[in-house]
């Protein structure tokens, strides 16, 4: 392996480093702390993924067009990386400023949770940078053992141990398939570079060992992203754990994981460079994606909590971001832009629709079914549009943000040579008329039905900005695409 | 291009009224009321300018406004009107003051988020109308639907979730598909032309196989079928128009169900024409079967409600049936058509509403002698049941006669490349005939059940007469109604030249031979003089086929 250690490589990856180091300040300031209240510790944890969202904002625009290989061939610097790094920095964000409400208001206050928060977001940075199998798994790990332990912070919670191990073992047990695929991928390539790898692949010699290994990754993503059938975990997670959270699990989380997917899936074994077909690992990967899309939706209707109702859209919605890797894949040109606009859509979509759950519950009632949120639009008006306008977002519908995220992948799928994936948008599109329905039953709870009692709301300036922000970064994705499309290079 | 402004404005001037009525105390009904009324009146006279700025002598578009809008995507926001959509502009305006005013103040909770749902639909209403963007057009078209989706469910009756997710699902199908055919052009034109766009002139010059025609028309028909509605695709209409509050009732029948239409002649036909002579006779089998079935089941109603909404199933198939006959009194005569059951509907609905605000029923054995209690509603109430049957001398006959006339000649005058463009125009147009007097039959049904009679129930004693502000919205519906019927002529001549101009360019892209994708008159000189050899046999066979129907019809040509 080819590792050469270049201090100016550094300044490349400065929003890495800022974030790991204040993820590392945030740990041991918990050691100078009495007493039970951390949501001092919120400030540091905002400013910091901020500085790292910021730098990242500042790489993108003086980068260009270039790709600079980082540390040898482990990390590469590209504007992607950079709006990945961005979009995953804002998020934390996000859910840090969700918190503190939620962590007094359900007694959970622990500080090592910020701390954790942005360790683990610097494995997302890893992902959104890295070039190499080895630092793809660094970052998946990196990533995914902060937010187990995250899962777990409620400890007082049976659903939330229930959830957390759950997660914890389906996540190592991915984890053993990630590596499995790697060795294989490795061992017929001799290399672990990713952009290497997908030259040495296409002369390779040994075609059993890259659909084998090809596989095996296919596996291990389809858990990450909670692809059916490698998605029993995730309803039970996502409820089990404290809804800041989930939200960060399902936004940044899968974001992260569908990055390193773009990486592997369109960079090492992408194009027409498989020995094999021209579906490759893609023809699994299509089936899942169908698959993902239909049973994410109709596993949904018949949710009647809010959380859980939530998680099996967010199955849904790795389905699409699927369809889009398939679609990178097999070589469409806007496919690299239409995932990231998909995820940066998706993850405001979800951060805000879960804060607005944060927000319904209070202590000692949490109101997660669908039937506790019946005359929330009487009640608490902006609340109840601003969710609306993110069901709206979840199921497609313009003028939002998830809708152009749709039309953008779907378009990209489309663009595969001989309209092979026509059939996977028909699927993916008649799905979307599907999920219309259960998030219009959230929407017909709040406006059309009366409360059978009067909502005391968790109130806090985090949690109100981030339920304002976020719809109307929605919205504006949704009317004025143009910026965030050049954003991500379309 | 002068004038180029006003087209964005009215779009933008109810969406400012929506956010403006937002901002104001909750409790103030009033002052939403008032805030309601201004924005739609204002965006009523300013839609009037385009009028001023219209050339109707010319054929192409007008006030065009276009920047762009989503420079990666080859998106536009392009607006612009000719001579089939003006009038519907015009009809959207002028139906939002109306019914807002009818309407007065029969929702009493919400009413702000009422009247902001009203003006955002209005919005999405004349967007989708003057939308010359496929894109922006999907854009709008959905924007109708949540707003509507809102009023039924918020402000309706009993049934009113069902109602409102049957709507909501039924459109969102439809719709969905119709964007998987967007998909597919706009990869075909890219990948053809080599740059991406979603303008809708520059799709009207790509030809598509034959095979991917009749699936992206398919697709786009199955949208716009639901919403017109056409027969068997029609059942959400009912629920959707009995649970809707009247000002629902009154925007959805009086303009939403013109989508359907509008979108065939704008969308459909001319993108895919030969998908269209593919599926026209199905089409126009089932426009058949709908006003005809829409006329029996209006007559078996108790409900007004419900009658007047099975009335809509079997005017609108005149309609359908008009633009696919494909002659320029039939799509003339369809637009019109639209026009006027835009005008009549809204009074019935209104009139509906006026009777249920006073008796809080709708069930026709309930009624009965109003005629003597209420003169004045009765009098205005039987000129707009008389115009949606079609008497002579108001507005519905024109449009009905013209849409008849029309098929009734689709085989003579239409000198397709599809020969059996729609089969047995003669016999389709004769059994709509039938529609028109099932339609009289129904109308003075039910009119004679609420108004002639004794005035033997015994609440219905005291009902008071029309108040000043619903005579205030029934007047310029009947005027209206009065002048469409009396002076077809003026309207006619503006749709006229668009009109022909969707003939000819039809005619002329539908004769395009097989082949893959390729722009309209890129094909070699071999193969473009076969396809010249095929449209003139197909001419022949027409001629042929035209004179063997005379024969059989006693040598009536």
């Amino acid at each position: 392996m080819n590792f050469s250690f270049n201090p100016a490589d550094l300044g490349y990856l400065i929003p890495y480093l800022i974030m790991a180091v204040a993820g590392m300040l945030l740990v041991l300031a918990e050691a100078f702390y009495r007493g039970q209240d951390r949501s001092s510790l919120v400030g540091l944890t905002v400013a910091g993924s901020l500085a790292a969202a910021v730098a990242s904002v500042v790489l993108y625009r003086q980068i260009g067009d270039a790709r600079v290989p980082l540390l040898g061939v482990m990390l590469i610097a590209a504007r992607t990386s950079y709006v990945l790094s961005a979009l995953f920095s804002v998020v934390t964000a996000l859910a840090a400023l969700m918190s503190p409400a939620h962590q007094k208001e359900h007694d959970w206050q622990i500080g090592e949770y910020y701390g954790v928060m942005l360790l683990s977001a610097s494995g997302m940075i890893m992902l959104a940078h890295a070039a190499n199998l080895v630092t793809i798994f660094l970052g998946i790990e990196t990533m995914s053992i902060g937010v187990y332990v995250m899962c777990a912070m409620r400890r007082r919670s049976r659903r939330g141990n229930e959830a957390a191990m759950k997660y914890f073992l389906i996540g190592a047990f991915a984890t053993g398939f990630l590596m499995y695929g790697m060795a294989l991928l490795y061992g017929a390539a001799g290399t672990s570079s990713l952009v290497e790898m997908q030259k040495a692949l296409a002369t390779t010699n040994n075609p059993g060992l890259v659909i084998a290994g090809a596989f095996l990754l296919v596996v291990a993503f389809g858990f990450k992203v909670a692809a059916v059938p490698f998605h029993m975990w995730a309803p039970d997670a996502y409820e089990g754990a404290p809804t800041p959270v989930t939200a960060f699990m399902a936004a940044a989380v899968k974001a992260a994981a569908v990055a390193a997917m773009i990486r592997m899936f369109g960079l090492a074994l992408g194009g027409d460079v498989l020995p094999f077909g021209s579906l490759g690992w893609a023809s699994p990967m299509v089936v899942i994606a169908a698959v993902t899309i239909t049973i994410g939706n109709i596993s949904a209707v018949r949710q009647d909590n809010i959380k859980r109702m939530l998680a099996y859209s967010s199955i849904s919605h790795a389905g699409v971001l699927l369809v889009g890797v398939c679609a990178l894949g097999l070589g469409a040109a806007s496919a690299n832009g239409a995932i990231v606009y998909y995820l940066i859509a998706y993850s405001m979509t979800t951060m805000g629709a879960f804060a607005i759950v944060a927000y319904v519950g209070s202590k000692g009632r949490e109101r997660l079914l669908v039937d506790d949120w019946a005359g929330l639009g009487a009640q608490h008006p902006g609340a109840a549009l601003a969710m609306t306008v993110l069901l709206l977002s979840f199921g497609g519908v313009p003028p939002t943000g998830g809708f152009f995220a749709k039309f953008y992948v779907f378009k990209s799928a489309m663009e595969v040579y001989d309209g092979q994936l026509i059939w996977l948008v028909l699927v993916g599109v008649v799905n979307s008329a599907i999920s219309i329905y259960y998030y219009l039953r959230i929407v017909t709870a709040m406006y059309f039905r009366e409360a059978n009692q009067p909502f005391a709301p968790t109130r806090s300036g985090g949690l109100l900005f981030v339920i304002a922000i976020c719809p109307i970064i929605v919205l504006e994705m949704g009317i004025m695409p143009g910026f965030w499309v050049k954003l991500v290079g379309g | 291009m002068p004038g180029n402004f006003v087209l964005p404005l009215i779009i933008g001037l109810p969406l400012l009224g929506a956010i403006f009525v937002m901002c104001t105390p909750k409790t103030e009904s009033t002052l939403h009321r008032g805030i309601g009324m201004t924005f739609t009146v204002l965006t009523f006279l300013v839609s009037l300018l385009v009028l001023r700025f219209f050339n109707p002598k010319a054929d192409g578009y007008q006030l065009v406004f276009d920047v762009e809008w989503i420079p990666g995507l080859g998106a536009h926001f392009k607006t612009g009107i000719d001579g089939i959509s003006i009038f519907l502009v015009l009809l959207t305006t002028f139906l939002m003051p109306v019914t807002l005013l009818g309407t007065g103040k029969a929702i009493e909770k919400h009413v702000r988020e009422f009247i902001a749902a009203m003006l955002v639909l209005e919005a999405g209403m004349l967007g989708a109308f003057v939308a010359l963007d496929v894109f922006l057009f999907y854009v709008f078209w959905e924007v109708m639907l949540i707003p509507m989706y809102l009023l039924i469910g918020i402000w309706g009756g009993q049934r009113r979730l069902y109602a409102s997710i049957k709507f909501v699902i039924y459109t969102m199908v439809g719709s969905l598909l119709m964007l998987v055919a967007i998909f597919y052009l706009y990869v075909q034109y890219g990948s053809v032309t080599g740059t991406y766009t979603t303008e809708l002139d520059k799709l009207m010059e790509l030809s598509l196989p034959y095979g991917a025609q009749n699936w992206c028309f398919a697709a786009f028909a199955l949208a716009f079928a639901i919403k017109v509605p056409l027969f068997p695709l029609h059942t959400w209409l009912p629920d959707a128009h009995v649970e809707a509050p009247t000002a629902g009732s009154v925007i959805l029948a009086g303009v939403l169900l013109k989508f359907g239409i509008y979108g065939f002649l704008r969308y459909a036909m001319p993108l895919f024409p030969h998908g269209a002579a593919t599926w026209a006779p199905v089409i126009a089998i089932l426009a058949v079967i709908g006003i005809i079935y829409g006329a029996f089941v209006a007559f078996a109603q108790d409900d007004v409600k419900k009658l007047v909404a099975y009335s809509s199933v079997s005017h609108l198939g005149f309609c359908a049936l008009g633009i696919f006959a494909l002659t320029a009194y039939g799509v003339s005569g369809s637009i019109y058509a639209m026009l006027s059951h835009g005008l009549t509907t809204s009074g019935l609905f209104l009139g509906i509403g006026v009777l249920y605000e006073r008796r809080h029923t709708r069930r026709l054995a309930e009624y009965g002698g109003l005629w003597k209690q209420m003169p004045i509603f009765a009098g205005i109430y039987l000129i707009v049941t008389m115009g949606s049957a079609g008497l002579p001398a108001l507005s519905g006959f024109v449009g009905e006669f013209l849409t008849i006339f029309g098929t009734f000649n689709a085989g003579d005058t239409f000198p397709a490349a599809a020969p059996n463009f729609i089969p047995y125009p003669r016999l389709l147009g004769a059994l709509a005939a039938t529609g028109v007097i099932f339609g009289a039959i129904y109308l003075l049904y039910m009119f004679q059940k609420v108004f002639f009679g004794k005035l033997d129930k015994a609440k219905n004693g005291n009902l008071p007469d029309l108040k000043g502000r619903e005579l205030g919205a029934f007047i310029p519906l009947v005027l209206g109604i009065f002048l469409m019927g009396l002076f077809p002529r003026p309207l006619l001549t503006v749709m006229e030249p668009s009109v022909q101009k969707f003939l000819r360019d039809f005619g002329k892209r539908v004769g395009e031979p097989d082949g893959p994708a390729h722009l309209y008159g890129t094909l070699p000189p071999k193969e473009q003089a076969k396809a010249n050899a095929q449209i003139q046999q197909n001419l022949d066979a027409a001629a042929a086929r035209a004179d063997q129907v005379g024969k059989a019809m006693g040598g009536a040509r």
